[in-house]
């Protein structure tokens, strides 16, 4: 079998889908961050890095909850804190709380329905490569 | 630059772009922002430009924010303008956000010229209205505003009917167009506030 050369714009568009699917899923994240009680951005985001291994730019956790606010998701309140300066603080209302479950459910039937689609492309790939497959 | 000047610069740009909120709305975020930093700070192994750079240029992040809200607010008002105002932020985020702005272009101008010419028609009777007329082979038809006379056999066929005609038309487009727009803005909920919003680390990724 040839090696295969990846081109840039292939790099570049794989790069691109991968930039979408953690887009799409931002939002689920940073709800289910919030199933165990009230967070602030800076601990969300932690949380995060710690859980699901999603870094993202800090820059943009702040817009993210300020949609889900004005969506009716979260709450958000500021609380003094020991720190010595406030700290907005984050919770799920009962809207987001359903939202959450919806997606969670949504996610796991669908990320198993394409284990199974994928298994022979993974299969494929890490096993024997050289194996005609018929069709 | 002292760190403190350079915080206090990054906030007052964040602030000067934060147009189009209310007054509530952007102090909430520049503190939410402010007390950011200087959590962020007392980690010793910080450094205050990575963290800033960690937030991204105050202009995209402001932007990040303007295009979240406008587009709820336009999801919600029936208001030409806020709707306007958030099609043209989407357009900036691309091609998609570009065709719906032209469509809500097109579709408020027809509207709105309707509208017009129902109005026009009172104070000049004989220079608006809805001509037909043989033009060589082809009938032909001309709407709106003209200043001669046409001769006949061109000649107007709707007269003081173009009134409620144009009327209904016109409102009709308006309606149609804010009823699509609202529909897109739904539609399209994910796609529009965070166009480049995600740092690419994919080594970090465990998937």
């Amino acid at each position: 079998m040839a090696k295969q050369v990846i081109s840039p714009s292939e790099a570049e568009s794989s790069e691109r889908w991968e930039a979408q699917l953690r887009k799409g899923c931002l939002e689920m994240a940073v709800l289910a961050s919030l199933w165990n009680g009230r967070l602030y951005g800076l601990e969300i985001l932690r949380v995060l890095e710690r859980d699901s291994s999603l870094v993202l730019a800090e820059g943009t956790i702040y817009p993210i909850l300020n949609r889900l606010r004005t969506e009716g998701l979260v709450l958000s309140e500021w609380v003094e804190a020991e720190a010595g300066h406030p700290r907005k603080y984050y919770e799920l209302t009962n809207i987001g709380r359903e939202r959450a479950i919806r997606m969670a459910e949504t996610w796991t039937q669908f990320s198993a329905g394409l284990g199974r689609l994928i298994e022979p492309v993974l299969e494929n790939n890490y096993g024997n490569n050289n194996v005609e497959r018929p069709l | 630059m002292t760190p403190e000047a350079l915080v206090n610069d990054y906030l007052a740009r964040l602030r000067a772009s934060l147009i189009g909120l209310t007054v509530s709305e952007r102090e909430d975020i520049v503190q939410e922002i402010q007390m950011h930093i200087r959590e962020r700070i007392a980690d010793p192994q910080a450094s205050l430009e990575a963290i800033l750079a960690g937030l991204g240029p105050a202009a995209e992040l402001a932007q990040q924010y303007r295009t979240g809200i406008l587009v709820q607010r336009a999801r919600r008002s029936i208001s030409p303008l806020v709707i306007l105002r958030a099609a043209l932020r989407w357009a900036t985020t691309g091609i998609e956000g570009f065709i719906v702005f032209l469509i809500a272009i097109i579709g408020y101008a027809t509207g709105v010229s309707f509208l017009l010419m129902a109005l026009l028609k009172p104070s000049f009777p004989h220079n608006t209205g809805l001509w037909v007329g043989p033009d060589q082979f082809n009938l032909s038809f001309r709407m709106g505003m003209t200043m001669a006379n046409p001769t006949p056999p061109v000649h107007e066929v709707l007269g003081w009917w173009l009134i409620p005609l144009c009327l209904i038309i016109g409102s009709l487009s308006l309606a149609l167009t804010t009823k699509l727009l609202q529909f897109l803005f739904r539609r399209f909920r994910w796609r529009v506030p965070f166009a480049s919003a995600i740092q690419t680390r994919p080594a970090m990724m465990a998937f």
